[in-house]
């Protein structure tokens, strides 16, 4: 029987970590709070160091928190990362995405940085600023920013921030056997979704949306053993998926894999998702690394990469390249289908669609249909945020009758 | 020398090749293209400064991809190429062609228009007697941010 709207806006009858208020999805002051609390004081991946090879290279980066960022490798080989602001009258200093910048200079009235940071020049100064201010007085803001992880370039817009081991903890251990080879990004481009950043970490943390991928996926619940993989929790609100092998043979279309990862069984598949917004995902051939960065409560830019290995020949490239434009590609056969699944959830969730809830019941001890890979999120979430999720504003939801699994 | 007929002919070709994606009828494509067909979907990164392939399959790859099309969860907008001949260099029995490409959406629900896409087709084509086709087709793209994407090749 169908419900009124009394029944609609009763909370589901689970547990209160097994579903989310859809308002978090949609309140632009949640919004908000999301930036300063989750972001800010989080590590992000800004870029992978393949994309600064040489001394000078720079890779521009919009962070989460909404602060345009450089990272640029100094003449020392050390990857710092900037605001991209001039300290003079707050112009944007450097447009292209990316280049090689020995010195970094603002259009505007020439001011001149380098790639630690410091002020090189001032047009003009002594005339204008006489003994008042200098050089010294103009450096850029620094951010912290470390290289690590399968030589990704993070970022930490707060001073205090526990260092990114620390971020980590051993939410990566589960991959690090396959990242001790230098990799590069042979793939890079972005999905503009009108939807909540969340949705899309969502996806990346449930596999029960094996269905919307029917056509792909079924070779892979047809297998043995695909039902017990297992979803583990690390502190910070990351979580891992463990392997299984996918018989890509299978699928019509997919055959003739001929290159793999050093390490990886043939058809192996391991996923990180990262607190609040990135996952490492390694299949077969190919890591793939997404980045959310929201920029509205209904609004994200999603940053896909595609590595291979540093020493790649041309015909292993060629094959990587092949493999990843098959599943992960623009045109690819699962990466449209995600994304039309979280935009359907925009379209859903926007404010005054009547939206409600969204329930996150599975339990399934913890294996791939089990949907606690999201409750782990939204456990952290709850807790930095300082308000629950089953009941942002505090209205009074019911007491929490059991512990999620 | 490009000859009017070989270039009308050419001409003919191209926006054919539009007409039968835009329908969907991938069996009038596939008549357009040798048997050694290639169809490759590329565009430059300034991000990570490199050249990108984003879809690269030869004729049984491409007959592989509009098979399992109907099997997937797709967006069911349809879409129509515009394309305009730029340049056609003939040279003996084969021929490279230079076209602009805007692709554009239009909503099911409501029926609004979008550009999608603008890039440019870079055929290699065969000129056989009487007939011409396509022997490779490289869609270089100008536009990469592609929203949720489509799973028809352009």
């Amino acid at each position: 029987m169908a419900k009124s709207a009394a029944e609609w806006n009763t909370p589901p009858k689970f547990p209160v970590t097994h579903f989310v208020d859809s308002r978090v999805y949609t309140d632009p002051a949640i919004f908000e709070d999301e930036k300063e609390k989750l972001f800010r004081p989080s590590w992000i991946i800004a870029c992978h160091e393949s994309e600064l090879a040489a001394p000078y290279d720079y890779r521009l980066f919009h962070h989460p928190s909404g602060v345009p960022l450089i990272a640029v490798r100094g003449d020392d080989d050390k990857v710092r990362a900037f605001y991209n602001i001039c300290p003079h009258r707050g112009n944007t200093i450097l447009y292209d995405p990316s280049g090689n910048a020995k010195r970094m200079t603002c259009i505007f009235h020439q001011w001149s940085f380098d790639a630690r940071g410091n002020c090189v020049d001032i047009s003009r100064a002594e005339q204008g600023y006489q003994q008042r201010f200098c050089k010294e007085d103009a450096s850029l803001r620094e951010v912290k920013c470390e290289t690590g992880y399968g030589g990704f370039v993070w970022v930490n817009l707060a001073d205090d921030s526990p260092s990114l081991a620390e971020f980590i903890g051993g939410a990566l251990d589960i991959l690090q056997p396959y990242m001790q080879q230098p990799m590069e990004v042979f793939h890079y481009h972005k999905a503009h979704v009108r939807t909540n950043y969340k949705l899309w970490h969502d996806t990346n943390s449930e596999f029960y949306h094996d269905f919307l991928h029917y056509f792909n996926r079924i070779t892979g619940m047809m297998q043995p053993g695909y039902f017990d993989r297992r979803y583990t929790g690390f502190p910070n609100g990351h979580a891992t998926v463990g392997s299984m092998q996918i018989q890509y043979d299978k699928y019509e279309g997919s055959k003739d894999r001929a290159v793999g990862w050093p390490g990886l069984a043939t058809g192996g598949w391991y996923m990180v998702d990262l607190f609040p917004g990135m996952t490492y995902n390694l299949r077969t051939s190919v890591l793939r690394i997404d980045t959310a960065v929201p920029l509205g409560p209904n609004e994200v830019l999603i940053e896909f990469r595609g590595l291979g290995l540093k020493s790649d020949s041309e015909e292993e490239r060629r094959q990587r390249v092949f493999d990843h434009n098959m599943i992960w590609g623009p045109f690819g056969r699962n990466l449209h289908e995600d994304l039309l699944g979280v935009h359907g959830q925009g379209r859903a969730m926007r404010e005054g669609t009547g939206s409600r809830w969204v329930i996150q019941g599975r339990e399934e001890n913890a294996t791939i249909h089990d949907e606690c890979g999201m409750r782990h999120f939204y456990a952290e979430w709850s807790r930095r945020m300082g308000r629950a999720a089953y009941d942002p504003y505090g209205e009074g939801r019911p007491e929490p009758v059991r512990v999620a699994a | 020398m490009t000859t009017l007929e070989q270039r009308r002919t050419i001409e003919e070709l191209i926006y054919r090749s539009c007409l039968a994606l835009d329908a969907r009828d991938y069996k009038a494509f596939l008549g357009l293209c040798e048997d050694d067909f290639r169809y490759t979907i590329s565009a430059y990164s300034p991000e990570i400064r490199r050249d990108m392939v984003w879809l690269d399959h030869d004729r049984k790859g491409m007959e592989t991809l509009f098979t399992n099309l109907p099997r997937h969860n797709s967006d069911h907008s349809p879409i129509t190429r515009h394309a305009t001949v730029y340049t056609v260099e003939v040279d003996g029995n084969a021929a490279n062609v230079v076209s602009a490409l805007q692709v554009f959406r239009t909503a099911l629900d409501g029926g609004a228009t979008e550009l999608f896409a603008v890039g440019r087709f870079h055929d290699a084509v065969r000129l056989n007697g009487a007939g011409v086709k396509l022997a490779h087709r490289t869609v270089r793209l100008d536009t990469r941010l592609l929203g949720y994407g489509y799973h028809v090749p352009f």
